[in-house]
């Protein structure tokens, strides 16, 4: 299917699951997310990464859709459920998750391997390029620092031009001028690329560099700011 | 030294063979949300606690000329299929079947599975996540079950010679061979295999271990959430 751009993200879904003290927890949303960046506030447990991973495919909600333009990812009255790895999905993850038998070009290049080898090295080149770890290119998640290795996850999720872009926190632990650093970078990509961008966050100043629109979550129900 | 040569040659066979079941098996066992998934880990689990004799005695039932195995077997090669080198392998790999899946679906299960998702996510299918991130991830886990077969196989008494009898060359193996040496009262002979067994064992049980330590301070990574 053709990649439309600038298509919104529509998110219609209800999850019942055992919330972290052991209560019930319904997660009810229905959102459209438009291209740009819409930051997603919420206290701890109030189903901000669930909402990711049902978006992503790897939570399977009861009931609803998701779509990104006229493309049906997720649908359960139509029994569509696109499997995870044809989603085109970037998630960076609220927890690290790079490959540790792998060295950090190879982290990143891990997504981009239906490329030519040509257009993978110079996407991977720039990226390294833009986030200032083209020196750790040879080195094994276990050789670099966590600021670093928050890093090159983000530079692994955006290599790979997805369709739509979850980041759960994705500036843990990153020191301030860093964090400026890459919002400048954030804020061109997403110029540069029309999409929707999820992210999650409890910095008022992340979401006011970044965020074109704002959604708070409480107890699983999503209201626009 | 021929009994020694021919355990060596079982020991290797069973254990590559196994290798290439023990890992569908495994994978499916660490990842199949079935239900009744406990049943098959018992089978997989009962030649441990099964005396050799029974396995063997049930092998060869299976194997003997009445038995499907032994029918199937010589339908296709025209002979049968107890006392031969083909028999042994057969039953070795249904004794030493634990060895192999347990260590391989142990090693599975412990694949982080946020890597899983990661791999997932960036449009790994799970056939590439398998080969990309579960397998090298579990890589100690794969050696130690090669290894486990092995040394399991070559020190095999019961089933064998229930399955295999006695015939020198064809299925008399390094144990049986001891055994038999003991019988006819030549300690010297049964002493000088029975060391060569050891030092085998020995040596291929360091060699997982060095390998697991190697492995575990290689993937270790400082920063990650435990």
């Amino acid at each position: 299917m053709g990649r439309e751009i600038g298509a919104p993200l529509q998110v219609r879904v209800r999850k019942a699951r055992q919330g972290a003290n052991g209560q019930p927890f319904v997660l009810e949303v229905a959102l459209e997310i438009p291209p740009g960046i819409t930051i997603l506030f919420g206290p701890s447990g109030a189903g901000k990464s669930t909402l990711l991973d049902c978006i992503a495919g790897l939570v399977r909600p009861e009931t609803g859709s998701v779509r990104v333009g006229q493309e049906t990812w997720f649908d359960s009255s139509a029994a569509i459920d696109i499997p995870v790895h044809q989603r085109q999905i970037g998630y960076v993850f609220q927890t690290l998750a790079l490959f540790p038998h792998l060295t950090v070009e190879e982290n990143i290049g891990y997504g981009i391997t239906r490329l030519a080898a040509r257009e993978q090295k110079q996407r991977i080149e720039e990226i390294l390029n833009a986030f200032k770890i083209g020196g750790l290119r040879t080195r094994k998640p276990g050789e670099i620092s966590g600021g670093e290795a928050q890093r090159v996850e983000l530079a692994r999720a955006l290599v790979t031009e997805p369709r739509v872009l979850l980041l759960d926190e994705p500036m843990t632990g990153l020191d301030e001028e860093l964090k400026a650093h890459i919002i400048e970078d954030l804020r061109a990509w997403r110029t540069a690329r029309q999409i929707p961008i999820l992210y999650v966050t409890h910095s008022r100043i992340e979401a006011q560099a970044l965020g074109d629109h704002a959604i708070t979550m409480r107890a699983g129900i999503a209201v626009p700011e | 030294m021929a009994p020694l040569w021919l355990s060596m040659e079982l020991a290797v066979t069973v254990a590559a063979l196994l290798l290439v079941i023990g890992v569908p098996v495994a994978y499916w066992l660490a990842f199949s949300g079935w239900r009744f998934k406990f049943l098959l880990e018992a089978v997989v689990a009962l030649p441990l606690v099964l005396p050799p004799t029974v396995l063997g005695f049930y092998a060869l039932v299976a194997m003997g000329p009445h038995g499907p195995l032994g029918k199937l077997w010589q339908a296709a090669f025209g002979h049968g299929l107890a006392f031969t080198f083909a028999g042994l392998v057969l039953a070795s790999i249904f004794y030493s079947f634990p060895f192999a899946v347990q260590p391989l679906m142990g090693s599975f299960e412990a694949v982080d599975r946020r890597l899983l998702n990661a791999s997932a996510v960036l449009g790994a299918s799970p056939w590439r996540t398998f080969c990309s991130v579960i397998l090298p991830l579990s890589l100690p886990g794969v050696v130690t079950a090669a290894v486990l077969c092995f040394a399991h196989t070559l020190g095999e008494f019961g089933a064998v010679l229930m399955v295999g009898g006695n015939l020198p060359g064809i299925t008399r193996t390094a144990s049986i061979a001891i055994y038999d040496r003991v019988q006819a009262l030549e300690y010297g002979e049964a002493n000088r295999m029975a060391l060569v067994l050891l030092v085998i064992s020995f040596s291929v049980l360091s060699l997982v271990y060095a390998v697991n330590r190697r492995a575990r301070r290689s993937l270790w990574t400082p920063w990650a959430a435990k």
